[in-house]
């Protein structure tokens, strides 16, 4: 069983065709469950990807949904997140920071977390390089907030490791397109085992980084279970 | 903390490595480094545990440059490359590669000289660790010259900048850092240029592989690790799993790196 807790569902701007391709690129790794964010929510309008991300899971068993928050727009994210949690359908919130000119230190990522804090709900938010312990002072300044450091701060791994231990509500997810080799066994090793997801990053970046990357750091075979779904479960509730 | 027992590559686990990779092998990995980046931590990069990397991901031969000729000093560099050919572990193999420096754009042509000389069918370039920019006159004498002496060149470097230099020459080159950001770019520049090659290592969006070999054909990809810096698991598994037919497989799993440097 494997559940991952970063991927996307729709097309993407660069030269490849995978809006179609969710279902299939999970089988091909054996991912039973993933926790999705529409593109068009990520990238441009939060409302509009997140209305057609609803009409997919009616029908897509096998996906659960982020509601995509532009921390620039929390009048319309209250109106999604009231309007999709209760679904069930949706069970976190995404937030990237690039596509929406937020860092992790802008005042209205604070108060789209605040938000989500207060919804009930974990909060995947991109982080890079040392913004991953931006994230964990926002974290411990928001009570009740759980936060996912999506890609756990990809060169900044050392980062994530810090940001873990500054703060016991922050996950880490590892996806990257790259692979320097040992870097999940140095997180692995580091961290509280029950905080450490599996993310892919799908159908942006093909499984095969992020379970490459994992395989390779040679998980025992219950570090490897609560990686795989065990811990997801537990935070989102499924 | 987890408990330490750990599996090979994730065997047994939800994460079983070599169950998805099955008996695909490596013919010829284009990208392996022998000694270490001293600006950052990892592995040490000696030789013997290299090729240990390579037996254990079953990499036949590797296509082995020397970070001490890319970094300090390239002719005690290019040697101790050369001399890898003489290694062998567990069916594992060096096809040693040798390097220049492009901040030394006149030595260079002359290690280019003393590489073609002693056999060398290839060699290969490291701008971004060298400091150097795609524009630079160094990297378009470099990539004359390393032409008319027939060598294939292996070069790093952002491919929407890269090509540029080597364009209208009649070069063979492979790029071993082709994002599949970048893709297309590769795919427009390598239509003109049947010269032109990518290393799949980064290469890792769910249609990357496909669309490249349907655009340009799957001779031109190579598969490339960059061990022991990065996991090959990570491009073993993206080949393994892909949509690629059987012959594509093998001619990027090696099949086309020996036809550009043996």
């Amino acid at each position: 069983m494997i559940i991952d807790v970063h991927a996307h569902w729709g097309p993407w701007f660069f030269t490849m065709d995978v809006a179609e391709a969710s279902l299939a690129t999970m089988d091909r790794y054996g991912i039973d469950r993933a926790v999705v964010s529409a593109t068009e929510a990520v990238i441009y309008d939060a409302p509009a990807g997140n209305r057609a991300l609803a009409q997919v899971l009616e029908r897509q068993e096998r996906l659960l949904g982020y509601v995509t928050v532009n921390p620039r727009r929390l009048r319309e994210a209250a109106r999604d997140l009231d309007t999709y949690l209760p679904t069930g359908r949706f069970v976190g919130v995404k937030i990237h920071t690039d596509y929406t000119g937020s860092p992790v230190t802008s005042p209205q990522l604070r108060e789209a977390l605040a938000l989500v804090a207060e919804a009930g709900c974990p909060a995947l938010v991109h982080t890079w390089g040392a913004s991953v312990l931006d994230l964990a002072q926002v974290c411990l300044d928001t009570p009740g907030l759980r936060v996912i450091a999506g890609h756990m701060g990809a060169d900044g791994f050392r980062y994530a490791i810090e940001a873990a231990a500054a703060c016991d509500r922050l996950y880490l997810e590892p996806c990257w397109s790259h692979a320097p080799a040992g870097r999940i066994a140095e997180v692995v090793a580091a961290v509280d085992g029950s905080r450490l997801l599996f993310g892919t990053d799908a159908t942006l970046i093909d499984p095969s980084s992020a379970f490459g990357a994992v395989a390779a750091a040679g998980l025992s075979a219950e570090a490897a279970e609560r990686v795989a779904w065990r811990n997801a479960a537990r935070l989102f509730g499924i | 903390m987890m408990a330490r027992m750990t599996t090979r590559d994730g065997a047994g686990t939800a994460f079983d490595a070599w169950r998805l990779i099955g008996d695909l092998e490596v013919t010829l990995d284009v990208d392996v480094l022998v000694g270490a980046y001293p600006d950052r931590d990892g592995p040490r990069g000696d030789p013997g545990e290299v090729l240990a990397t390579l037996a254990r991901h079953r990499i036949r031969e590797g296509a082995a440059a020397s970070l001490r000729a890319a970094l300090f000093d390239v002719r005690s560099g290019n040697d101790e490359a050369l001399a890898l050919g003489a290694l062998r572990t567990e069916g594992s193999a060096f096809a040693p590669v040798g390097a220049v420096d492009l901040r030394d754009p006149v030595g260079a042509a002359r290690e280019l000289e003393r590489l073609a000389a002693a056999g060398s069918r290839a060699v290969r370039l490291f701008p971004d660790e060298q400091g150097v920019e795609a524009g630079f006159p160094s990297v378009r004498h470099v990539a004359r010259r390393a032409t008319s002496l027939g060598l294939t060149v292996l070069t790093g470097g952002d491919v929407r900048r890269f090509w540029r230099p080597f364009a209208g020459i009649g070069a063979r080159v492979v790029f071993l850092d082709t994002h599949f950001y970048h893709l297309g770019d590769f795919l427009v520049a390598a239509a003109d240029e049947p010269g032109f090659h990518t290393s799949t290592r980064l290469l890792n969006s769910p249609d990357a592989l496909e669309t490249a070999a349907a655009e340009v054909g799957a001779d031109r990809l190579l598969y490339g690790s960059r061990a022991p810096h990065c996991e090959p698991l990570v491009p073993l598994l993206r080949l393994a799993t892909g949509g690629l037919g059987p012959d594509e497989v093998a001619a990027v799993a090696g099949g086309n790196a020996r036809r550009l440097l043996s």
